[in-house]
């Protein structure tokens, strides 16, 4: 049989190969281990904001002993019912400054008014009618009062991410439940909150995943090119021919960048426009901020691909390196699941992905509109990964000279 | 010599894994000169270009070109260098590839045109010069590569085996060619197995096991080995050169 020795030989020579053995190795488990990881489904250190302005007392008339007063703390006991680990609970003395926060600093806000406490236990005594309670010793039975709902407890919630919006309306629903089922009553969540979202609920799954979709296409495509492109020419001699020439590494850098950013700026149009005319995605924003983000994205795309062509010994290889950076931006850069469900140890992983940046820039400037002062951080860092990419690039370069 | 020294090696050392491929090589070149670099397969010629041209960091010992010491950015306007595999641009056409290379030497648009004039006739590749490297054979290719490290004029010049693959006729008007910039004060190092060609130099270095051997005009040469023509030469000296003294 030939056909074995033809296999024999290509084991031999992947074998023979020790990066080309280790990649083989590492990347399943390096794909199962971050899937595996990522894919909680819960959602941990969601910051929200509460300001509890509940005085905790109701106010009941008794057929024993006329009106009394009781301390239920029902806003209190809300908010001790809601889930620590997913929820980082800011907690204000001003309603507006808390709404203000909602789309920026907090995925929601929920405001108790003085009457909380008050409005649930008259709401519970009329909706179960007489009940016994002890009250100083002695067993009094609570009467249904005059109707006395008081303004209602206001939720305002970031729907951008309709997944984290409808996870936190389900652990509030959740708390709520808790807390009314020790009170034995039969008050619905829907009557006491309303509810206010910040989109109207016109965020579709679609609009919200697109832009990290587009992202992680820009990702694929830009990394393969560069780096293919820079392997090529070390592998052909070409660079040799190049570096030898009286021109700078930082100039090469600089030439490939332009090149590819280009290319990078046309395929990010054509992703746009295809996906605004075809699906009619969400884009309330400013297409200026967005090509800047995409500008600063490419441009740390190529300094990472042009690192790993430094690494990798020929295009195949070149391959496999580059799947190390998509693997995980599809996975952990926020673009299905939100950052918020992922254990510390992957979120830290997710920080170092270029595309957690630009997808969030993407999202808040596309879903939100929101201008280039709400992008300060996601520019900083995209720009920061460029310019240190593109330098560490530029030492790559020079040393491929070298080893070409 | 009166003539200055443009490249003086002293001590080259290279070693990869146990092999040295140079060992303890020292070297000088005066302007003008046509130097020859002859030696078996795997003497270290290749590895000792590279060296020369800052291509490749020596282990031990330092190279100057031209007065600059090596690895050096100013001498690149002013070198040449041809490496041993072809180094082109297969998906562009030949003068796509002298116009590119042309513009990193930041030569005009006119200079390259007049240049490349010049050089596609000496390959003689002036009819083909629209057509895509990638179609063409490996003795054409090579010719490609030729014209592009030659085309910027450079004072100095490596070529690693520039005629390997190319036809008798062509090889002689290359080494005419390499003849004519040599007395235009071209310094010129080439590489070959052919004794032909070593015997158009001015100077020839036998290179083995990653030492000079022996080094002189291809007259001496045959002096000192008692042969009559340099293949015998080259013979006799890689027979000396295995046997451990
Ligand atoms: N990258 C490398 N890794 C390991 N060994 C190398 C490497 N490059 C060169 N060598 C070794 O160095 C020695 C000299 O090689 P070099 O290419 O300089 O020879 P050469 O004289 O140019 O030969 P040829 O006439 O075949 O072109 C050889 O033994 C070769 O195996
Ligand atoms: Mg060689």
């Amino acid at each position: 049989m030939t056909s074995l020795a033809v296999a024999r030989n290509v084991l031999r020579r992947i074998l023979r190969d020790g990066r080309t053995l280790a990649l083989i190795i590492i990347l399943p488990l390096f794909f199962v281990l971050i899937y595996g990881n990522s894919f909680s489904g819960s959602y941990s250190d969601l910051t929200i904001v509460i300001v509890n302005a509940d005085n905790g007392l109701a106010s009941v008339r008794t057929q024993e002993v006329g009106r009394i007063t009781l301390t239920v703390d029902l806003a209190a006991a809300f908010v001790s019912a809601l889930d620590p680990d997913v929820f980082d609970i800011v907690i204000l003395d001003d309603a507006d400054e808390a709404f203000s926060m909602v789309g920026t600093e907090a995925w929601a806000a929920l405001a108790f008014p003085k009457s909380f406490s008050n409005a649930v236990v008259s709401q519970a005594i009329r909706s179960s009618g007489e009940r016994k309670v002890q009250f100083e010793g002695s067993s009094v039975t609570l009467l249904p009062s005059e109707i006395d709902a008081g303004p209602p407890t206001r939720l305002v919630i970031d729907d951008s991410n309709p997944l984290v919006a409808s996870a936190v309306i389900a652990a509030f629903n959740d708390a709520f439940t808790a807390v009314l089922e020790t009170q034995q009553s039969s008050v619905t969540v829907e009557s006491l909150l309303n509810v206010q979202r910040l989109y109207e609920g016109k965020i579709r799954m679609l609009d919200f995943t697109a832009p990290g979709i587009i992202g992680f296409a820009m990702t694929l495509i830009t990394v393969m090119l560069t780096a293919m492109a820079v392997v090529r020419e070390r592998t052909g001699g070409t660079l040799t021919r190049i570096l030898i020439a009286p021109i700078s590494a930082w100039e090469v850098t600089m030439g490939y960048t332009l090149a590819f950013s280009l290319i990078a700026l046309f395929q990010a149009a054509e992703l746009f426009l295809v996906s605004l005319w075809l699906f009619d995605i969400r884009f309330v924003g400013d297409p200026g901020a967005v090509i800047l983000v995409i500008v600063l994205f490419a441009v740390g795309l190529q300094g990472i691909a042009t690192l790993m062509s430094t690494v990798a010994k020929n295009e195949a290889q070149a391959m496999q390196f580059v799947l190390f950076l998509l693997i995980p931006s599809i996975m952990l850069s926020g673009v299905f699941w939100p950052l918020e469900t992922m254990p510390a140890t992957m979120r830290a992983i997710s920080y170092a992905i270029p595309l957690t940046y630009a997808n969030s820039a993407l999202r808040k400037i596309m879903l939100t509109g929101q201008g280039l002062g709400a992008l300060t951080f996601e520019l900083s860092v995209l720009g920061a990964i460029a310019v240190v990419t593109l330098l560490l690039s530029v030492i790559s370069m020079r040393r491929q000279a070298y080893t070409a | 010599m009166t003539a200055e020294h443009v490249i003086r090696a002293q001590g080259l050392r290279k070693v990869y894994g146990k092999r040295a491929a140079l060992d303890g090589l020292s070297l000088s070149v005066a302007q003008g000169q046509l130097y020859g670099l002859a030696g078996p397969n795997g003497a270290g010629k290749t590895t000792l270009i590279r060296t020369l041209c800052g291509l490749l960091r020596p282990d031990e010992g330092e190279a100057t070109l031209l007065g600059w010491k090596m690895p050096s950015t100013r001498v690149r306007s002013q070198l040449g260098y041809m490496p041993q595999d072809f180094a082109v641009y297969n998906d562009l056409s030949v003068m796509q590839n002298l116009e590119f290379f042309g513009q990193l030497y930041s030569l005009r648009r006119a200079q390259v045109r007049e240049r490349a004039d010049e050089l596609l006739d000496l390959v003689q590749l002036t009819d083909r010069k629209r057509d895509r490297v990638g179609t063409f054979s490996g003795g054409m290719r090579r010719r490609v590569s030729l014209a592009i490290s030659l085309l910027h004029k450079p004072r100095l010049a490596f070529l690693d085996e520039p005629t390997a693959g190319v036809d008798p006729k062509l090889r002689r008007s290359f080494w005419d060619y390499f003849n004519a910039l040599a007395d235009q004060d071209v310094t010129l190092v080439v590489t070959t197995h052919l004794v032909e060609e070593a015997q158009r130099c001015h100077l020839v270095g036998f290179l083995m096991a990653g030492k000079l051997l022996t080094q002189g005009k291809p007259e001496e040469i045959l002096a000192q080995t008692g042969t009559d023509n340099l293949d015998d030469a080259f013979i006799v000296l890689q027979e000396r050169g295995e046997v451990p003294s």
